[in-house]
């Protein structure tokens, strides 16, 4: 009786991420130590559980935490939903093709899915909106996103099997 | 060669329309509402502007409340280094003060050089009275690789107008450029999308200020093979009808840039020059 709603919030813990990333104030852009290093950790959780444990996450609560992230950010509506969507897609298409992955084949992949991501969010941006956003800022936040993902791969893939062995057990 | 094709066009079809087992909505669907939402809020149709507007302002109260612990934890760390380091921070405030004693003698010369300043910017506008001015907390300073803004607890119901110059003590720090009932976002120097006319030196030069995503916002349009000198204090000209003249921004660096005087991921309170008109659009 106890453990089910342990387990339940345990099991809810990429998702608070996710929601808690999109509405704090804490960022992974570390202009005070160096100048060019910012990474979106949302886009790797997103990838990461979509390919792993989709049903985690939910598309809903993806598009939902976009909303959310444009509102802080301060893009137009809907712009981080569709970045995030994006990464969605590839990743339930790369779940759809293959059996087993490697975090090699992940990284792969997930190079896809940002290129794509971050393009369509440029595309977005500097067509539509008033706003201007760098495209060497946002090469260099594709780039140190890419370079950390094999990090917090680890990382979720230690938690994923902590939650997948409580539930066998 | 079709076979793989076909397994393509079918993984994808899939991707985009299947539902899984906790899943409310298909992407496709999701794809579809962004979009459309994208291009309601950038085409800035009538009815978006309130509904915006309230989710602003319901998002940055909650977006405040998830924050305090991460502002809490960096305070606490804070403290204890502090407690660590105070022979350090000794020697280092008895250097400051030799430093402080140096720059005493050069007081004088700074105050002839603010009188010509003055002389130059006209200055019976550039000091701000105490009634025009709005305090306001800031209550995001998220910082993104690609926008650089905070969020202050002021708004529409406080008499804020987009345009207005915003001011960390007395120097200027940015500009409002999006309002809310309750709440605004203040566009940082440091920004791409910002421009400001900006004057500097004796000879009164002017120039634009542009943010470059960086720390240290870039000047442009200087005369013909002017060679910029390192410490030049720079100042708002008003060429813009914006912003008053003589708000000290920042010293000139030998590179072309401007080092702010005001450090814009360190921002707590902020000031408002709330003395332009009323109902006049930016």
């Amino acid at each position: 009786m106890i453990k089910n709603p342990i387990n339940k919030i345990i099991n809810l813990g990429p998702l608070i991420l996710l929601y808690y990333l999109s509405i704090s104030e804490i960022d992974s852009h570390f202009e005070n130590y160096f100048e060019i290093l910012s990474f979106n950790i949302q886009l790797i959780i997103i990838y990461f559980w979509m390919l792993k444990r989709p049903e985690l996450l939910g598309s809903g609560h993806i598009f939902f935490s976009g909303l959310i992230n444009d509102v802080v950010m301060g893009f137009p509506l809907g712009l981080s939903s569709l970045s995030y969507l994006v990464i969605s897609l590839v990743a339930t298409y790369v779940k759809n093709m293959t059996v087993n992955t490697r975090i090699t084949t992940d990284w792969f992949t997930f190079f896809i899915a940002i290129f794509f991501s971050n393009l369509i969010f440029y595309i977005l941006v500097s067509n539509f909106s008033e706003l201007t956003v760098s495209i060497t800022e946002i090469s260099y936040n594709t780039f140190f996103t890419l370079i950390f993902f094999p990090f917090f791969w680890f990382l979720f893939n230690f938690y994923n099997s902590m939650i997948t062995s409580g539930k066998n057990a | 060669m079709s076979s793989s094709r076909d397994d393509f066009g079918i993984a994808f079809r899939s991707a985009l329309l299947q539902r899984g087992a906790a899943q409310k909505f298909s992407l496709i669907s999701l794809i579809f509402v962004a979009s459309i939402l994208f291009f309601l809020d950038v085409f800035g149709f009538g009815f978006m502007k309130p509904v915006r507007s309230i989710i602003n302002d319901g998002v940055y109260r909650v977006s405040l409340v998830a924050s305090s612990p991460s502002r809490f934890l960096p305070d606490l760390t804070e403290g204890i280094k502090g407690f660590l380091a105070i022979k350090s921070e000794n020697e280092r405030l008895k250097k400051e003060i030799e430093i402080f004693k140096q720059k005493e003698l050069n007081v004088e010369y700074l105050l002839n050089q603010n009188k010509n300043l003055k002389k130059i910017l006209d200055s019976e506008d550039t000091y701000l009275k105490k009634e025009n001015i709005l305090l306001s907390k800031v209550l995001i300073d998220k910082s993104s690789p690609y926008l650089k803004s905070i969020i202050i607890n002021k708004g529409t119901s406080s008499g804020i107008l987009k345009g207005m110059a915003v001011l960390d003590k007395e120097y200027l720090i940015g500009r409002v450029v999006e309002t809310n009932y309750l709440s605004s976002r203040v566009l940082l120097l440091n920004d791409l999308n910002s421009r400001i006319p900006v004057t500097f030196g004796e000879d009164g030069i002017q120039a634009i200020l542009k943010g470059t995503s960086g720390t240290k916002p870039v000047l442009e349009y200087l005369p013909e093979d002017y060679e910029i000198e390192e410490g030049i204090d720079v100042f708002t000209s008003g060429k813009d009808n914006i912003f008053l003249p003589g708000s000290p921004i920042g010293t000139t660096t030998l590179d072309g840039k401007v080092k702010l005087f005001s450090e814009p991921s360190q921002l707590s309170f902020v000031k408002i020059d709330i003395s332009q008109e009323l109902g006049k659009e930016f």
